[in-house]
């Protein structure tokens, strides 16, 4: 058998008794007293009051049974005597029970469906919310109370970016434009849980219009990408790391192998020297074998110099790699090699870049990575200066003595440097920072030089300092 | 007369193992030279060297290994270490083992004789 009644609890068993109790009173005086009245209309107020509580079969037997009450008490009361006034009443009384019946049968039906499709918003692992024009929250699903902590009771009727403490990627006006003008927007958000912790949530945003077209309210899906973003970000800093391992081992199989080119030699050298002075002072001093110890060290100095000759034949060949490079493109290559950094560090880039630069030739590599250390210099000067921590890049053709050159400025507003830092910034392993190796800059300049160009710091007026690179045009510009 | 003792040296670099030998000479003892710990091992003079100068980096046996192959087949021949490339770890390894000494190139004649002193001691 099919249920008859929807809830259970306190309140819903209370309902039934009440309307119980009335339907029995409104049969009582409806089939005992002479009132020349409807009575029986009020038998809508208890299809009305159970129809909240019970299924629609229930709902259609406290109809029938209404109907059915009104129509033995019509009979009780006017026997066989049928008066035009009394069938009229009896029929108006009929309807109306008729009628409210069937509103509530079909109201039961689109609550039913409603409740349906929340019951659907619930079952999601996303956190929905819904929010009107003025951002106070309408709706919050399972989802939303498993994310955030606070019960929909708790947080409906709230302002969503007070109780969330809402993070914009750029800020809340651009995500507002962009809503207005496409009807949606998605992207990271920053929210704050009920328990204090920050989580970061991948979120779409849908606009609501109504008829005239004015924002009714946005459903919002967040996604919480928290997990995600830490597992990342920590794949992001052991590949840094490794990086930087790989770096110095590099460095380090480098100083072997050339501590070990050049310390054979060496050693022959003062191998033979100590030997001379030896067969020299011997009580009858063998001049034959000090004679042959020093033409030893003679050959043996001379292949020492043939190992750095060598070394430095090495480093020319690598250097040849030549290739026509546009300052303003390898500016923007080089940046977006660094943009994480950038981002991570809260650093609003700026970027005015010349068109027609006249180009210049070297390894693209190498001059990628003189952007690059300019700009991890500046991302670390600006370490704990206050924000906003701007770094800018302006290139320009520029005339000098050699020609035509291009020029690359890096300005930072960090912390600057004293007049020691300054005279000794480009010298290998001078850093002001405990981490650091205090290799970039000398790179950097090395680099610079090898390409033929200039590499100078000056202190900017107000804060922070402006690294300039001018580099020569191309010789022979194929134009 | 007692026969000068003999010092075997072993480096595959030939101005290395040319000049050392010259130095070892000229204090009067005698030498051999080898281009590798190999033609040392199967070299006559093996058994009867008094002490072996060994570079440790080298093409095919290193110097520890050569260290190694000696402890195994009994022979209690002083070693002294010779390096390009000094790295802490194989100079405890290889004094553990028993080295009587372990010098970076270019290394100190004074050392050298000092080593060399200490080494044919007790032979």
């Amino acid at each position: 058998m099919m249920p008859l009644a929807v809830a259970h609890g306190a309140r819903s068993a209370l309902i039934p008794m009440l309307a119980a109790l009335l339907g029995i009173i409104i049969f009582l005086v409806d089939t005992l007293t002479p009132l020349d009245m409807a009575v029986a209309v009020l038998y809508v107020a208890v299809v009305m009051l159970l129809a909240d509580v019970l299924t629609r079969r229930g709902i259609l037997a406290v109809g029938a049974l209404c109907i059915g009450l009104t129509t033995i008490s019509f009979f009780a009361v006017h026997n066989v005597r049928f008066e035009l006034e009394a069938v009229a009443r009896a029929i108006v009384a009929l309807s109306a029970i008729g009628i409210v019946t069937l509103l509530s049968l079909r109201n039961r039906h689109s609550s039913e469906s409603l409740r349906d499709q929340a019951a659907l918003l619930d079952l999601t692992h996303d956190a929905i919310l819904v929010r009107d024009a003025s951002d106070t929250l309408l709706y919050w699903n399972r989802g939303a109370e498993e994310l955030y902590g606070w019960t929909a009771d708790e947080a409906v009727g709230r302002n969503t970016a007070e109780l969330l403490r809402t993070g914009f990627p750029i800020s809340r006006e651009a995500a507002a434009v962009e809503l207005e003008r496409h009807g949606r927007w998605e992207g990271e958000l920053r929210h704050t849980r009920k328990d204090g912790a920050r989580v970061t949530v991948a979120s779409r945003w849908s606009l609501r219009r109504d008829a005239q077209g004015r924002p009714l309210a946005v459903m919002e899906t967040n996604n919480d990408i928290t997990e995600r973003k830490a597992s990342q970000d920590r794949l992001d800093k052991a590949q840094a790391e490794l990086v930087h391992v790989t770096h110095m081992a590099t460095l380090g199989q480098l100083t072997a192998s050339i501590a070990h080119e050049v310390n054979q030699p060496l050693a022959a050298v003062v191998t033979n020297g100590e030997a001379c002075l030896r067969w020299l002072r011997r009580p009858s001093p063998d001049v034959g074998e000090a004679l042959a110890s020093v033409e030893r060290m003679i050959a043996n100095g001379r292949r020492a110099g043939e190992v750095v000759a060598r070394m430095r034949a090495l480093s020319r060949r690598q250097a040849d790699r030549q290739e026509t490079v546009d300052l303003s493109q390898l500016v923007r290559e080089s940046l977006a090699l660094v943009e994480r950094e950038l981002t991570r560090h809260h650093i609003a880039v700026e970027l005015d870049l010349a068109d027609a630069l006249p180009v210049v030739t070297g390894d693209r590599v190498q001059l990628q990575q003189i952007v690059i250390n300019l700009a991890v210099n500046a991302v670390q000067a600006m370490e704990g200066a206050p924000r906003p921590r701007r770094l800018k890049l302006r290139t320009r053709a520029l005339e000098w003595a050699e020609g035509e050159a291009a020029r690359l400025d890096i300005t930072d507003s960090g912390v600057g440097a004293d007049t020691e830092a300054m005279s000794r910034l480009f010298e290998p392993f001078y850093t002001s920072k405990p981490d650091a190796m205090g290799l970039g800059l000398s790179i950097s300049r090395y680099l610079v030089e090898a390409h033929g160009g200039v590499i100078e710091a000056t202190l900017n007026s107000d804060r922070g300092m402006t690294f300039a690179v001018i580099l020569p045009a191309a010789k022979e510009q194929s134009l | 007369m007692r026969h000068a003792q003999m010092v075997a040296i072993i480096d595959d670099d030939e101005q290395v193992r040319t000049a050392t030998a010259s130095l070892v000479r000229s204090l009067g003892l005698a030498t051999r030279t080898f281009a590798s710990a190999e033609d040392f091992l199967l070299s006559p003079e093996q058994g009867v060297a008094d002490c072996v100068i060994t570079d440790v980096q080298m093409p095919g046996m290193s110097g520890v290994e050569l260290q190694a192959a000696l402890r195994a087949k009994g022979s209690r021949t002083p070693l002294i270490f010779i390096t390009a490339f000094p790295e802490d770890r194989i100079r405890r390894q290889v004094t553990l083992a028993g080295a009587v000494g372990f010098l970076a190139k270019p290394f100190d004649g004074q050392e050298m004789i000092a080593c060399l002193d200490a080494a044919l001691a007790g032979a």
